[in-house]
């Protein structure tokens, strides 16, 4: 079988590779034919040299940026093999540093290509010595016909140790062999220590008689220590959020008791406790240089702190979390998905109740996913909305994003954000659980308006934002309608007794903006014939009757939700160009604007309200005018009277509404008008709008609001000035605007396309969160040295983005992030503060071993490269070009890796042969 | 968004287009030179006007709705809601009256920070009244720099002689045409799928905020 098998292969070649010349192998043996396809895939590769390679069908190493390798198979007797073939296409020549991240054989023999061969078996080791030998002895036979210089390795045992043995051919005279083992425990005590590792090395080359401690060899080696920040929440691992959210809020509740978190103080903090993604630092110390003559210095050197190391590192040691987007981690961004799929399925019912009785809804998914928290849960999300509210709210605006405002939510600190963000952590945020909450939400609401109680978290005055929801909008209305019927109430009975200042106290803030001056209307205002005047209008008088003119109190223009918004529009849009629109309602507050006017000013002519009302109006012949209107009232009467002048033309002309609507005014104080706003009337609109929501539209705002919400809390986050993360969270409200646009317009029941976006914004998002916590957690880290935190944010964020911005759930997440940070000298106190003294508990639970301590803290990893390097002269042999050996070559060269329980050493040495 | 509900086949995209500036400066009497070629001395609006006009600018056919407010101070909290979904907002002032000029980044400027729902909106400043060349009290430069400054179009016209008045609505759609995100916003309701486009920018071009 393996005959006919070669001879094609065989045949191939010579198809392939007309200009090489085979003989025919048909009666070699087997073992000879094996080497002959080895040999012929080596001349292959050679010809093809790394360009070509990495063109053809080379793979990158995972982990290894400048690795790549291309394989090969064959067969011998009745096993099949492998041959890889490793190499980098830049070939800079200089052998590769240890800073870098290496190829585990390059580090153990300090090669830069090499050649792997192994047979295919499940194990992929060779497992009996003289098999791997005869392995190796093959492709040496191999290499060496095709005069390659390339290193060859053949692991042997099990793959666990990591064994190898290998061989090089140095051109014509020098051979370099390989061997390296691994003691998986018990490792001597001899060996924990430099000393003991140093007289091994010692022992390859020098005689095995000589006493060891009465000589002198000089050896040079580098060093490099390893250690981690010491970790002391093991057991807290153990309870982090797991992935059954139901109740939640319990389990936060529970794990905060009597335990600090990390992220205590954070924003996100008030829902859900997050992981820290940074689990500890490793630091890298390296020594580049020393040089030992006996195990003396080697015994000195034990006792030196990193400190005295020529470089440092460091490593963050990152959660693996943090590149998994899938949404199995907890935080916004999974119960944000789990909103959206409540959106999904809220078109399912035609009323929110529907959800909550389970048994009249018909859809399997409804059952499946209906969890609703007992009402203990119920109880205390609504006294955290309707009654734990601090007094003094923070100005919500300032903690927002500049772009927050851009997406139709509702503002952070508002009744209707926070609702949302309950929602999110109520149940599992299924359907069922918001239906149960809105539900109890708008009872609450209705018992606010029927008690005439204010409406927490929601401002009474100013106008309606219409960049918001229209449920934050209603809300909003029925604070200011709540607010309007409490007033009248107290109005009602503070007007018994005075009937006069009643009307006064009700709304001096609206035309403040008219008076310039403060308490002069003391003396006009007590004049019984003047009603509902709130200030002297700067020191305005009156045409016709040398009076000052008084600014009226006048109602607020009523304020109008989007959709009482939309209705005028359309009503004007299908009266069209026919006619004049100046609607009603604008009629209806000039005329009250008028009477206000003329209450307060009882002898006033239009010209007068004209003056008032739109000064550019009125063509004064003086210009000074303006000039002394700022001057207090005792010089009023210095002031010329009558002012002369006239109504602008189009003010004047014949048929002009204005006066229309002026002459068909009575003088009636604001407060005793019709109101523009009938609260009561407003308010019981608001309310059935809340308690006949469709549920779709409920969701669809639900949706944006607590996108915004979310975005707005982890925007609160300090993280220090990291520009790529202000940046990031800048394109995220972009994104999430632009995405969320499509939700709350009239034409739309979501579609799956729609969803299908959410989806992605979510993933996002989630991309995002978990950046937002990786920079909080580094920045409280470094606070000292906030460059550092922004070295390695930025290191992260260069790795993990790639796989981040395209909302694609899985990238290649298989690479590790390997980018170390060097630690410059002034900074190194600063590390050394995170490795605090072991407490005396925890020193003895550990047998200390290795020296170098840092602090107390053993490395966890020592690496140590020998070499010595003999001055060779060709003299020996007559070698046709004895200059080439006038150099110093590595002639022996160990590589030593351990911890505190095992131990690998690596072997290379050239010899003569 | 909202104005699209009601497509019809009639026109290609429907516009919102808002007026502001001073009582006086003659934003009735552009509106009207505009959409019925006339010129009168007009009442001072109550509250806000209304006016649709159909045009085909760039071959397409294109409803504009036209909100024409009114200057006075009484009357601006009740129009800061025309704000809302306007694609292009016209700030107009009066070349012979400075302080319709100065208003306009005093008060008016504000007025669409704080109301205009839409962060790709066009501005567009228009000087009015260029047919009163001898009372003229703000130059053109200074109407050029303004608009520099605020990142808004510029045009000067007169609603009397009808100069400039069709060029300045002309002008000013063409722009929300080359707007994608306004042009999305005034088609009837098609949707796109934005994370099949190019991922956004960052928001560096939006000079006039």
């Amino acid at each position: 079988m393996s005959t006919s098998n070669s001879k094609r292969i065989v045949e191939d070649e010579e198809e392939e590779e007309e200009f090489e010349h085979f003989d025919d192998f048909t009666l070699a043996s087997s073992w000879e034919r094996f080497i002959s396809e080895i040999e012929a895939v080596c001349r292959q590769w050679l010809a093809d040299g790394p360009k070509n390679l990495l063109v053809k069908d080379a793979v990158q190493i995972n982990h290894l940026k400048d690795l790549y390798k291309v394989k090969s198979e064959f067969k011998y007797a009745t096993r099949s093999y492998c041959m890889e073939y490793y190499f980098a296409p830049s070939n800079d020549g200089k052998g590769a540093d240890w800073d870098q991240t290496l190829h585990d054989l390059q580090l153990c023999f300090g090669v830069k290509e090499f050649l792997v061969i192994a047979p295919q078996s499940a194990s992929g080791v060779v497992l009996d010595a003289p098999e791997a030998s005869k392995l190796l002895s093959a492709v040496a036979i191999a290499l060496s016909n095709c005069s390659c210089l390339w290193p060859a390795f053949v692991p042997v045992h099990d793959p666990s140790r990591k064994a190898y043995i290998g061989i090089q051919n140095m051109g014509t005279v020098f051979t370099r062999r390989f061997e390296a083992d691994h003691i998986g425990s018990q490792v001597p005590i001899k060996l924990m220590h430099l000393e003991g590792l140093y007289e091994l090395f010692v022992s390859k080359f020098a005689y095995t008689a000589v006493d060891w401690s009465m000589h002198h060899f000089e050896v040079h080696f580098k060093l490099k220590l390893t250690y981690r920040t010491p970790t002391y929440d093991d057991e807290d691992e153990l309870q982090e959020p797991d992935t059954d959210v139901i109740g939640s809020s319990e389990n936060i509740e529970t794990q905060t008791h009597g335990k600090t978190q990390w992220d205590d103080d954070c924003p996100w903090s008030k829902w859900y406790s997050a992981e820290d993604l940074v689990k500890g630092f490793e630091l890298l110390s390296l020594w580049s240089e020393i040089t030992a003559e006996s195990s003396l210095d080697m015994a000195e050197l034990e006792n030196a702190s990193p400190l005295e190391a020529d470089k440092w590192f460091l490593y963050p040691c990152l959660s693996e979390n943090l590149a998994i987007s899938d949404g199995s981690t907890i935080g916004f961004a999974s119960q944000l998905r789990l909103l959206v799929k409540a959106l999904e399925m809220s078109s399912e019912a035609k009323f929110i109740e529907d959800f909550v009785s389970v048994e009249n809804s018909g859809s399997e998914n409804l059952k499946s996913s209906a969890v609703v928290p007992p009402p203990t849960v119920l109880d205390r999300v609504l006294k955290d909305l309707f009654h734990e509210v601090t007094e003094a709210q923070p100005d919500s605006s300032l903690s927002e994003h500049k772009s927050s405002r851009s997406i139709k939510g509702a503002p952070l600190e508002s009744l209707f954000a926070q609702f949302c963000l309950h929602a999110l952590w109520f149940g599992n945020c299924s359907i069922r659980a918001i239906a149960v909450l809105w539900i109890e939400f708008v009872r609450e609401v209705r018992w606010c308006w029927e008690e005439s109680q204010p409406l927490p978290r929601m401002p009474t005055n100013g106008t309606i934002d219409l960049s918001t929801c229209l449920i934050n909008q209603k809300l909003h209305m029925l604070a200011v309608c709540i607010d309007k019927r409490r007033r009248e109430v107290k109005g009602q009975n503070v007007g018994t007794n005075n009937p006069l200042t009643s009307p006064v106290q009700e709304d001096l803030q609206v035309s403040m903006e008219f008076s310039a001056s403060h308490g002069v209307s003391e003396g006009f205002g007590r004049k019984h014939d003047r009603n509902g005047s709130s200030d002297v209008a700067g020191s305005m008088m009156l045409l016709k009757s040398h009076k000052i003119m008084h600014a009226p109190i006048t109602q607020d223009p009523p304020l109008m939700t989007e959709d009482m918004h939309e209705e005028r529009l359309r009503a004007a849009v299908a009266l069209g160009d026919s006619f004049s629109f100046s609607g009603q309602l604008e009629r209806d507050i000039l005329a009250s604007d008028m009477s206000a006017f003329k209450a307060a000013n009882p002898e006033a002519v239009f010209e007068d309200f004209i003056r008032w009302h739109s000064p550019k109006d009125w063509e004064n012949d003086d210009s000074e005018e303006t000039g002394v209107s700022q001057n207090n009232a005792m010089e009023v009467s210095e002031i010329k009277w009558p002012p002369s002048g006239r109504l602008s033309e189009r003010m004047s002309d014949y048929g002009n509404s204005w006066r229309k609507i002026w002459n068909e005014a009575l003088p009636l104080p604001a407060s005793q008008q019709k109101p523009l706003l009938d609260p009561n009337r407003e308010g019981e609109k608001v309310l059935h709008y809340l308690e006949t929501l469709r549920p779709y539209q409920l969701l669809e705002q639900m949706v944006c609001t607590a996108f915004r919400a979310a975005a707005d809390t982890l925007y609160q986050t300090s993280f220090g000035d990291l520009k790529q993360m202000t940046t990031k969270i800048g394109q995220l409200y972009v994104t999430m605007a632009s995405t969320l646009k499509f939700l709350q317009s009239h034409n739309t029941i979501s579609d799956s396309d729609v969803i299908e976006d959410l989806r992605r914004l979510c993933t996002t998002f989630g991309h995002i969160e978990k950046l937002i916590l990786l920079a909080a957690s580094l920045h409280r880290k470094f606070l000292q040295s906030p460059h550092l935190a922004e070295a390695i944010f930025s290191d992260c964020y260069d790795y993990y983005l790639p796989n981040m911005g395209t909302g694609s759930a899985k990238g290649d997440t298989k690479k590790e992030f390997d980018k170390k940070q060097q630690v410059s000298s002034r900074d190194r106190n600063l590390i050394i503060g995170m490795f605090p003294p072991p407490t005396a508990n925890q020193s003895w639970r550990k047998v200390l071993s290795m020296g170098n301590l840092l602090n107390g803290h053993e490395p966890i990893l020592r690496e140590i490269i020998f070499s010595k390097r003999d001055h060779v002269s060709g003299s020996y042999y007559s070698a046709p070009t004895p200059n080439l050996y006038q150099q110093d070559i590595e002639t022996y060269r160990m590589y030593v890796c351990g911890t505190s329980n095992d131990l690998r050493v690596a072997l290379a040495v050239t010899s003569f042969d | 968004m909202e104005s699209s509900s009601g497509a019809q086949p009639e026109f290609d995209y429907l516009f919102k287009l808002l007026m502001i500036g001073d009582s006086g400066v003659g934003k009735s009497s552009l509106l009207l030179s505009f959409t019925s070629d006339t010129f009168e001395d007009l009442s001072p609006t109550i509250g806000v006007d209304f006016k649709v006009k159909h045009v085909t600018v760039g071959g397409k056919k294109l409803k504009l709705a036209i909100w024409d407010t009114a200057g006075q101070e009484r009357f601006r909290t009740l129009t800061s809601s025309y704000y809302r979904g306007a694609q292009g907002i016209i700030m107009v002032y009066d070349v012979t009256r400075r302080d319709t000029f100065t208003n306009l980044s005093d008060i008016w400027a504000k007025e669409i920070d704080l109301y205009s729902t839409n962060q790709d909106c066009i501005k567009m400043l228009v000087g009015n009244k260029v047919d009163k060349e001898s009372e003229r009290t703000v130059s053109k430069k200074e109407g050029i720099d303004f608009a520099r400054e605020y990142g808004c179009l510029f045009i000067e016209c007169s609603a009397k002689t009808r100069v400039n008045v069709e060029q300045c609505f002309e002008e000013l759609v063409l722009k929300i045409l080359e707007t994608p995100s306004l042009l999305a916003e005034g088609s009837a309701g098609v949707k796109k799928n934005i994370f099949k486009q190019k991922p956004p920018e960052s928001d560096a071009s939006t000079s006039c905020c």
